[in-house]
Parts: structure tokens; C-alpha cells; sequence
């Protein structure tokens, strides 16, 4: 009972969004007599839908479009996770990389494009390379931030505890304390990858919901183009209500 | 009643031998937190340090927990010099500094873990100190479940469950409201008279310290010094209101008053006492 209230409570504003965001379209087309290739009417773009459901085209470009996000992002957290840890526990090694991380990071994923084409070619390690970068820095910049911030009165609660060595404390005490942070980052990164992903398969995809809206673009076929972005928005909410199901049930 | 206590027996005296300790040495915000202090406690003594902020009570207990390196001098725990943190000097935190990733038996389980008892017993272990401060039925509950008063039981729980030979207390009952506050004051000296642990108890509660403990020494501020060292001949459990305690009571404030005196002068706020 308790769990349908709350479940209603979470999806009725998605439902409410969903009819109104639908609403604005209709009379924007009606009012303005937009081409069909300009702004396709709600219920075309709906058919659409159906249709790549019905045929399993759209499932074929969710999967490619969700496994390179999350390779890319399971990548980006053994590497970003690692550094993170080492670069919140000893201030030498932070103060020596901070600099490089801070000029790195306000580089756009995108302008990475024509590198990583260069680099890795068309391939999926190019799409792969680009949502590794878009992933990396929430990662690597919460993880930091949870380890400093890991309260010091539960490191020396550790210390009289018995945790003798720095590898004890880290792995009893530091890690587990920094764990909700680093969650939240693994999150946000997540999220900042499935927004690159169409950046990512800009560089000459096959498949994808990226290359779902390039193509539609392409051939004139504006309801694909917002298929694609309709389907990004709902799996971007639905990915998101993962993560706090899983946060909730965790942290 | 008898399986609550622990098996054997372990508690050490402690020797403060010339301790100083100055903070920034050397540098324009140098400040001498406390001048050189000997003391010895005996095995079994309850003592309470009292003073004013800033008196060096606080830094004297970091001392004995290992988390300060003195200046100057060495404090030992029965033969042992103090030199890094141990757990066979357990400490209980003012903001009781539970594991929140853990629930309770898990808490009060850890440092058994760290000194590698196996599993089954350091459940056992950690359910009969659970079982000692009340708290056996919320053994898997998580720490935000609890109230204050109940997340120090289990931080009580969790020092005594590594059978330390010292615990360090620094202000465990500051955060909390009175009524609790009475009710584990009361609840630690049971504990307490069970197994005559060395407990070195910090506050600012004269009437605390009195209540509690056998011996209270009372320290000044800036820098830091002992003032008065006292053994309190009450029997337990003491009266708040009986004439005796009114005594010890007042000898503690006339010794904190001068000081406190003193303090208020230095920092221009006129007369206090007077």
C-alpha cells in the first residue's frame, strides 16, 4: 500500500510533465503551421515510436547507446576511483595533479571529437574514449572531496580501534566513510555520460540513439530526430531512479 | 549478572612524567597549551579532569590516546611509554564517532575484528557489552535509528568490548540532555564498579566530575596546569544534595573561580568573583 502511494507520488509529476510538455508541442505546431520536417506533430512522432518498438530497431539503439555509457563509465570509475582515493589520502600527490585535472577539466567532451577520430578512428574506442572523458572528472572530483571529508573523529575512532597501519584505516574507516560521496559522483558521472553519448556517436556510428537523431537528421525525418530525444530524456530518468533505489537501499 | 563482566581483568595505571605540550612551536602562533604536568593514576582509579576552555584537559587526554606527540616528556601506560594510539587505550568520543556504515553489533564488534577474534566470538563478546549498556535489542539497527543517548551506550559498549586496560573519555555526556545525561552517568558507574577499569574522565561539570569519580583534578587555563588534585571520599552512589557533596562542590568552584577570575581580567572583562 505504502510502497503504490509512493510510487505514484514519484511517477504522477513525470506523467504531469509528460502531458503538458505534449500540450505545448500540439499548439506550437497548430499555431504556427510548421512543416512537418520542422516540428512533426506529438502524434506522428508517437506512431514513430511505436513503430521502432514494434520492429525492436529502438532496443537495438538503446543497447548500443546504454552498454558504451556504461563501459565507458565502468572504465572511467577504475581509474577515476583509484587516483581519486590517492589524491584525497596524500596532499603531496594532490597538490602535484590538481593543476593538471583543473586544466583539463573545463575541455568539453566534444572538443575531443576530432582527437579521438584521429586516434582510434571510427571505431567504438573513439565513442568509448569520448564518455570516458565526459565521466572521468565527477568521478575522480567526488571521490577527492569524499576522502577529505571523511570526518576526523571516525579516523581517530579507527586508530583506537585498532586500526595500527594506513592500509587498515583506509580500507576499515576512510573508504567506507568516503563511499556515499563517491556514490553521488558515480551518479552525476553517469548522467554527464548519457548526455555526451550523442557527441560520442556523432563520430561516424552504425547505431545508437545518436546516430538515430544524425541520420534522421540526414534524411529529413524530424520524428526520428525527436524519438531519439524523447527516448534520451525517459532513460535518463529511469537511469536516475536507479541510482537512488540503489542509494537508498545502501547508503 | 557475573557473565557480563569480562574475563579477565585488565586495567593499568597511568604515569604522566613532565608532559608539555606547545602548539605551533617556534612560529608567531605559538601557544602553550599545557606547562610540564606529572601525575600518576593508579589501576582502577576514576579520574576527572575539570577545567575552564582551553585549560589543556582536552590536549592532556590526546596525550594519553596517542594522538598528540608531547613537546616535551612521556606518559606511560603501566610500563608502556604512549607513543601512537592503541586500542588497549579505548576512548569515547563527545560526538560518539560511530561507524555509520555499520550497525550496532557491528560497531561494537570492530576492534575485535581488528585484533583478529574470529567471528562467532566477537559477536558474543559484542552482544554481552551490548547487553551490559541495555542495548541488546537494537543490535542490527542502524546508528541513524538511534537517539543520542543511546549511540554513547553503544560507543560505551564498543570501548569496553576490546577489554582496554585504559579508557579516555573526552566530555561523553556534553551533548547530551540532562535526563540522559543522569541516566548514563549512573550506568557507567555500575560499569565501571564492575570491572575498575582506569578511567580518565574530561568535563566542564563540576558536578559531574564530583559525582563520578574517586579522584578530580582541576586544571587552569593558559597554559594549562594542575590546580588541584582531590580524592573524593564519597561512598556510591553519591547525593547530588548532601552536605558532603555540597563541600567537594564548592572547594572545586572556589579553585575555579580564581581562575576563571584571573581569565576574565586577562581578557578585560573586569571583576567576576569579586
Amino acid at each position: 500500500m505504502n510502497n503504490q502511494v509512493n510510487t505514484a507520488s514519484t511517477v504522477l509529476p513525470y506523467i504531469y510533465a509528460g502531458i503538458f510538455i505534449v500540450l505545448v508541442w500540439q499548439s506550437v505546431v497548430s499555431f504556427t503551421n510548421a512543416h512537418v520536417t520542422l516540428l512533426p506533430p506529438p502524434l506522428l512522432t508517437a506512431q514513430t515510436f511505436f513503430k521502432l518498438i514494434v520492429s525492436g530497431e529502438l532496443f537495438v539503439h538503446i543497447s548500443a547507446s546504454l552498454g558504451r555509457v556504461i563501459s565507458a563509465w565502468l572504465l572511467s570509475s577504475l581509474v577515476a576511483i583509484p587516483l581519486g582515493l590517492a589524491m584525497g589520502r596524500w596532499k603531496r600527490f594532490e597538490q602535484f595533479l590538481d593543476p593538471v585535472v583543473e586544466l583539463f577539466r573545463p575541455i568539453s567532451p566534444l572538443a575531443w571529437i576530432p582527437l579521438a577520430i584521429l586516434w582510434f578512428g571510427i571505431g567504438e574506442t573513439g565513442k568509448i574514449f569520448i564518455i570516458f572523458i565526459a565521466t572521468f572528472f565527477p568521478i575522480l572530483l567526488n571521490t577527492i572531496s569524499g576522502v577529505k571529508s571523511v570526518d576526523p573523529v571516525l579516523v581517530r575512532a579507527g586508530q583506537v580501534l585498532g586500526c595500527n597501519n594506513d592500509w587498515a584505516l583506509f580500507t576499515k574507516v576512510i573508504l567506507p566513510a568516503a563511499m556515499p560521496t563517491i556514490i553521488v559522483g558515480l551518479r552525476i558521472s553517469f548522467g554527464t555520460g548519457w548526455a555526451a553519448i550523442i557527441a560520442a556517436e556523432l563520430v561516424a556510428a552504425q547505431v545508437g540513439l545518436g546516430y538515430l537523431i544524425s541520420d534522421g537528421m540526414e534524411i529529413l525525418r524530424s520524428d526520428l530526430v525527436l524519438v531519439g530525444m524523447v527516448t534520451i530524456g525517459i532513460l535518463g530518468v529511469m537511469i536516475d531512479a536507479v541510482f537512488q533505489f540503489l542509494n537508498n537501499k545502501f547508503a | 549478572m557475573n557473565d557480563m563482566t569480562p574475563e579477565v581483568m585488565n586495567t593499568k595505571g597511568i604515569s604522566i612524567k613532565e608532559i608539555a605540550v606547545t602548539f605551533n612551536q617556534g612560529s608567531p602562533s605559538e601557544v602553550e597549551a599545557l606547562r610540564p604536568v606529572n601525575l600518576e593514576f593508579e589501576p582502577g582509579e576514576f579520574i576527572a579532569l575539570v577545567g575552564p576552555s582551553g585549560c589543556g584537559k582536552s590536549t592532556l587526554l590526546n596525550v594519553l590516546a596517542g594522538f598528540t606527540t608531547p613537546t616535551s616528556g612521556t606518559a606511560y601506560v603501566g610500563n608502556e611509554p604512549i607513543i601512537k594510539p592503541d586500542i588497549d587505550h579505548g576512548m569515547v568520543f563527545q560526538d560518539y564517532a560511530l561507524f555509520p556504515w555499520l550497525n550496532i553489533i557491528d560497531n561494537v564488534a570492530f576492534g575485535l575484528e581488528q585484533l583478529g577474534v574470529k567471528k562467532s566470538e566477537r559477536y558474543e563478546i559484542a552482544r554481552e557489552n551490548l547487553k551490559m549498556v541495555g542495548l541488546e535489542d537494537f543490535a542490527e539497527k542502524r546508528i541513524n535509528e538511534l537517539s543520542g543517548g543511546m549511540k554513547q551506550r553503544a560507543a560505551i559498549a564498543r570501548v569496553f568490548a576490546t577489554n582496554p586496560s585504559v579508557i579516555l573519555m573526552d566530555e561523553p555526556f556534553g551533548a547530551l540532555d540532562a535526563l540522559t545525561r543522569r541516566f548514563l552517568q549512573h550506568q557507567l558507574l555500575e560499569i565501571w564498579q564492575k570491572n575498575k577499569k582506569t578511567v580518565v574522565f574530561v568535563t566542564h561539570s563540576v558536578q559531574e566530575a564530583i559525582y563520578l569519580a574517586s579522584r578530580v583534578i582541576v586544571m587552569t587555563a593558559r597554559p594549562g596546569r594542575i590546580k588541584l588534585d582531590k580524592n573524593i571520599d564519597l561512598p556510591y552512589p553519591r547525593e547530588f544534595t548532601s552536605d558532603e557533596f555540597r563541600d567537594y562542590e564548592k572547594l572545586v568552584y572556589d579553585q575555579l573561580d580564581e581562575e576563571l577570575a584571573k581569565t576574565f581580567k586577562l581578557e578585560g572583562g573586569g571583576g567576576f568573583h569579586e
